[in-house]
């Protein structure tokens, strides 16, 4: 594997500067069901196509980032950081993620 | 024989390089290789083959058949025919029983034919089955390639460079060199690579010798160097890697003395040397042709052309005596010759273009396979891209008595592909795999398209339907040395590391860390520990800062312990945890001012908590800074009855138990360093792990030491630590907990604080409290002194009973205990249990508070 | 509240009985080479928060719109660990560093751009900063792989003897 991941933050890397973590997924909002725990923990949609994923530039900047990437080809079409901290002054829900999921097929 | 001088030779004629073959003396020119030097001097032989030992002579002269390989100073396989000439080398002739002129295993082709078809080792030596090792070994010796010496002693040096370039041109004949040309004139940084001496072309890098092995994802092109391996990133990338003449098949085509046109091209042009005295030349196209042009300049006799494209005949063999080729047969008519130049046109060198994803079609006109659809950043020119005039496809086969070779390398003749079509290998994939034809040294290169037409014929279809096999790489042979490079395995020290050598330390590995694993007396280092004071290097330990606004918001929400009441000065043991409930790692949590807290984790996790933690907040988004301190700290415990009157002496701060009570975290200087000073009590004594700026880790082991002589101070290592650690069950995450390990079953149901609104793993912990669980993490202790192994089965009226996670024989407690997962009916104290050990069944009882201090009063002393 | 007094190296107390020193973790394995140059003793602060802000006279290596490290002299961290804005904290002893002469070298090292330094990425198999001032480049990485990388990059100097 040695395709180039597009950093937002430092720009074209050798994929082996990151770390991934998989498809963005949907954090349960309140107190589960089994399977919907199970689901959520365990089954990943994993396309043959366009995915967005977490990546993390652990030999870089350090900045965890969701990249868009065709998995057949490994072409990534785009690449977003999450958005600015919140200030104290407005609590967190903490069960919100702030980088919506895409829409479940 | 050598000619005399001729214009564009590549030797020097003004020196003379000297090497020896089989023990004789030959003589040669900087510039020749060693094939053509011993072709110069009456060499014809140069292999024999693969299965069958049939003797081989030269047959392209550019390293892309296995018919010259030969053991050069004992390097197995080298291809002399390319192999630079060099003082004092040693060559030898491999895979023979006597010589390359008379071997003994040549009785394999005589008699041995019918009994040696494709596979036959699938069929003739199956039964019995326990003769295999013998028939393996017979089979070892008597086929294959060279042989590695195994008492010979090489050292290289092979080193892996990265390199940019806006445009890399490989190849460097007439079309790779305009194409890097005219790159360089557009004002491009250009690199331009080549297996042979180019000249220099203006505003070009030009490396040579060098090969591109393969074209990666991302415009990555390995190139080998012979010392060096280039990794280049090229934003443009042109291969003019040319394209190969194919041999024709037809009985008789493996004889010493045929040819294809480059290697007679190279023998007379580059090196000088006559080829024969007679020869006959027979091509499908006029570039194999023209080389008669050649072989009269060096006045060989060209006794018959034959030009496929005006007729193609329906017989053609070679004869042969001893090997050589000795006359040519074509429709009745024979010629005698010692020399035959054969060419099936040419096929475009696609492999790399393939790699890089160009799809490859079939051009049933031309009879060749060419490359189309290329990627974008990817160019094709010259001859590769299919940029040939035009010449005859050749027969599938010309017909005639006698074995036709369709692949050299592994001795693989027609017969043998249309018997493989036969018994029902109808794909072109499952005959590769079958006859191993493209399998051999040339990898395809002279025997694929041939292969591919010889298919068609025998299903009747046509060859544009056959596909082609994958193209991988290496496109060309390479060392394991160059793709090793330096091998750069990074090794994690802490800043003290040193004094544990010095002191004689056994050193280990935990993940990338060095650490010692006792300072000789693992036993002896633990009990000291009880009895009077130790000292333990625990820099390795991941450390966090955790600051900010949020900071004890976002610990409460990725632990399931409390920490919002977590008063400044205080430490808590803390377990992380998946969102599926899982155990990932735990360490202390201690809060050093309102918004700041310091995290430490185990040594092998620190890594992956911090990704952890960023990750979290990267979809929380809270006010909170995330430090990692772990190399920036050493941390060191000194541990036993006396470690108080130690510290006494080193810091002004109150060390009395009210002074730094159990659990406080306090700063101050020891030893006149600031420190970070946490009682805690990993290891069930008294005890202070300090924490200090790590250049200073010398000075403060030294002065602990030193200091603490007369209290009988010893430094003990990670064994002692581990048998401390399990006389008061205190858990190893990953040896005591695994992958699906929980809090609940792992006997710790106080840290999870089911109360908290969320946090991460909270509702698979509610549904693992509402589930019950399999098994549950206790301790045991074995009624005599065996100790069990890790993974130690446990049984309890016959049926499997669990499994052992930890056993140490405690020499402070003098008994051996351990911990282990256990079915809940199980898990009550005293309960009788038996281990197997070595095949015995070995009686024990299960216990469910510490070993040591069960009520740790040593530990808040 | 702490004021992380504990991280920083330079609050060392000689006196008293005590005279504290310290060690560069590079000192063994550069012993007897001049290739290549310590620079571990340097001052370096990590700087979270706005890094436009940041306006000190020193030498300012900008990783994220908010995460900067300053390099200075060994005298001046504490100083400037007032002076710079946001959270700033004293990694000198977190750090090592090394100085090497030699673009192929270095190329032997990383497959960072040499032409767009200075930039975080990965030398050696390790995480590091690097800075180039025409053929020198300065390689600042985590301390604990100071042994193994001295070696290696006296090693890859060597390949040019």
């Amino acid at each position: 594997m040695s395709f180039l991941l597009p950093c937002p933050n430092c720009g074209p890397r050798d994929v082996n500067e990151f770390a991934y973590a998989g498809e963005v997924t949907q954090r349960p909002r309140a107190a589960p069901s089994q399977r919907e725990l199970s689901a959520y923990v365990y089954f990943r949609r994993n396309v043959a196509g366009v995915q967005r994923e977490w990546w993390y530039h652990r030999f870089g900047c350090e900045l965890w980032f969701v990249a868009e990437r065709d998995t057949r080809t490994n072409e990534v079409l785009g690449t977003e950081l999450p958005p600015e901290k919140t200030p104290a002054a407005t609590p967190v829900r903490s069960h919100e993620p702030t980088i919506p999921d895409a829409p479940v097929a | 024989m050598r000619l005399p001088h001729r214009e564009g030779e590549r030797i020097d004629r003004s020196r003379v390089v000297t090497f020896s073959f089989e023990g004789d003396r030959v003589e040669a020119f900087p510039g020749d290789t060693i094939g053509s030097a011993l072709y110069a001097a009456g060499r014809r032989v140069f292999s024999r083959s693969f299965k069958y030992h049939r003797p081989r002579g030269l047959l392209c002269c550019s390293g892309a058949c296995p018919n010259c390989m030969m053991a050069v100073d004992r390097r197995p396989n080298v291809r002399v025919c390319v192999e630079p000439v060099r003082e004092g080398a040693r060559v030898r002739a491999q895979n023979v029983l006597g010589s390359l002129d008379r071997d003994f295993l040549s009785v394999v082709d005589k008699v041995g034919g019918p009994f040696t078809p494709v596979g036959f080792y699938y069929r003739t030596m199956i039964r019995p089955r326990r003769l295999w090792p013998y028939y393996e070994r017979f089979l070892r010796n008597v086929a294959g390639l060279g042989r590695l010496d195994q008492h010979a002693r090489r050292s290289r040096r092979f080193d892996t460079e990265h390199r940019r370039a806006e445009v890399l041109v490989v190849g460097g004949g007439r079309a790779g060199v305009d194409a890097a040309r005219a790159a360089a004139r557009d004002g491009l940084q250009v690199v331009l690579v080549d297996e042979r001496e180019v000249t220099p072309i203006e505003g070009v890098e030009v490396l040579t010798p060098a090969r591109a092995i393969g074209v990666y994802e991302g415009g990555l092109v390995p190139v080998d160097a012979g010392d060096v391996l280039y990794r280049f990133r090229a934003e443009r990338i042109v291969i003019a890697a040319g394209a190969i003449e194919q041999p024709l098949i037809f009985p008789g085509n493996d004889l010493v003395g045929v040819m294809l046109p480059e290697g007679v091209r190279r023998l007379v042009r580059d090196f000088s040397v006559k080829p024969g005295e007679a020869a006959m030349v027979v091509s499908a196209d006029a570039a194999g042709l023209e080389v008669g042009e050649d072989l009269r300049a060096a006045g060989v006799e060209v006794a018959e052309t034959i030009d496929l494209r005006d007729r193609q005949p329906r017989e053609l063999f070679a004869h042969g005596r001893r090997g050589r080729v000795r006359s040519v047969v074509v429709d009745g008519r024979e010629t005698v010759c010692d020399l035959l130049v054969m060419s099936g046109g040419r096929q475009p060198a696609y492999s790399l273009l393939a790699q890089a994803g160009a799809r490859v079609e079939y051009d049933s006109s031309r009879g060749i396979l060419v490359p189309r659809e290329l990627p974008a950043g990817v160019e094709a020119v010259g001859t590769v891209a299919g940029e040939l005039e035009p010449a005859a496809v050749p027969a599938e086969s010309y017909g005639g008595d006698g074995r036709c070779f369709l692949c050299i390398c592994e001795d693989v003749t027609e017969k043998d592909v249309k018997r493989a079509i036969a018994e029902g290998f109808d794909s072109i994939e499952l005959a590769k795999r079958y006859t191993t034809v493209t399998m051999g040294p040339c990898q395809g290169r002279l025997c694929h398209v041939p292969s591919i037409r010889l298919f068609a014929r025998e299903h009747e279809t046509d060859a544009g339907s056959i596909g082609t096999t994958t193209a991988r790489p290496p496109w060309a042979p390479v060392s394991l040395g160059v793709l090793a490079g330096r091998g750069h395995e990074p090794a994690k020290r802490t800043s003290i590391h040193h004094r544990h050598k010095e002191l004689g330390a056994t050193m280990m590995w935990t993940g990338m860390w060095r650490r010692p694993h006792s300072y000789g007396d693992p036993e002896g280092e633990a009990r000291h520990v009880h009895e009077a004071l130790g000292l333990i290097d625990v820099s390795t330990l991941g450390k966090l800062l955790v600051a900010g606004p949020d900071a004890a918001a976002f610990l409460e929400m990725l632990y399931p312990n409390r920490f919002a009441d977590l008063k400044v000065g205080r430490i808590r043991y803390g377990v992380l945890q998946t969102d599926a409930g899982r155990i990932m790692d735990d360490g202390t949590i201690g809060r050093i001012g309102e918004d700041h807290f310091y995290v430490t984790t185990t040594s092998t996790g620190a890594d992956t908590v911090i990704e952890w933690f960023e990750w979290w907040n990267a979809v929380w988004r809270m006010d909170v800074e995330i430090v990692n301190l772990t190399g920036a700290l050493c941390a060191v415990n000194a541990a036993g009855p006396r470690a108080r009157e130690l510290l006494g002496r080193l810091t002004d701060v109150d060390v009395s138990n009210e002074g730094i009570r159990y659990l406080d975290a306090k700063e101050a200087h020891v030893a006149g360093v600031p420190c970070l000073i946490l009682r805690i009590g990993f290891v069930g004594e008294l005890g202070y792990e300090l924490h200090f700026p790590s250049p200073y880790g010398e000075y403060l082991w030294d002065t602990l030491l030193e200091r603490g002589a007369d209290l009988d101070i010893r430094p003990f290592g990670l064994e002692p630590q581990r048998i401390l650690r399990l006389e008061k069950m205190h858990i190893l995450v990953g040896q005591d907990t695994d992958s699906e390990s929980n809090v609940l079953a792992a006997g710790m149901p106080w840290i999870a604080k089911l109360d908290k609104d969320d946090f991460v793993g909270k509702w698979a912990l509610e549904q693992v409290g509402e589930r019950g669980f399999r098994e549950q993490l206790v301790g045991f202790e074995m009624a005599n002194g065996t100790v069990p192994l890790e993974g130690g089965q446990i049984v309890v009226d016959g049926r499997p009973g669990g499994r052992v996670t930890s056993a140490r024989l405690s020499p402070h407690l003098g008994r051996t205990i351990g911990m282990a997962w256990v079915p809940p009916a199980l898990a009550e104290e005293d309960t009788e249990i038996r281990i197997k050990v070595d095949g015995r069944l070995e009686p024990a009882r299960i216990r469910l508070k510490p070993f040591f201090d069960p009520d740790g009063e040593r530990l808040r002393s | 509240m702490s004021d992380l007094g504990f991280l920083s190296p330079d609050r060392a107390r000689a006196g008293v009985g005590f005279e504290p020193w310290f060690a560069s973790p590079l000192a063994r394995a550069l012993a007897g080479q001049t290739a290549v140059r310590d620079l571990s003793g340097l001052g370096k602060i990590e700087v979270r928060g706005d890094v436009e802000a940041i306006d000190v006279d020193a030498e300012v290596v900008r990783i994220t719109p908010r995460r900067a490290l300053v390099l200075c002299d060994y005298e001046r961290r504490a100083d400037l660990v007032e002076r710079l804005p946001g959270m700033a904290i004293d990694m000198t002893g977190a750090l090592a560093g090394l100085e090497l002469v030699g673009e192929r070298a270095t190329r032997r090292l990383t497959d960072l751009d040499l032409e767009a330094l200075p930039a975080a990425g990965k030398v050696a198999e390790v995480p590091a900063i690097v800075l180039r001032d025409g053929d020198s480049f300065r390689i600042f990485f985590p301390q604990e792989y100071g042994h193994y990388l001295a070696e290696v990059v006296v090693d890859a100097a060597e390949g040019f003897r």
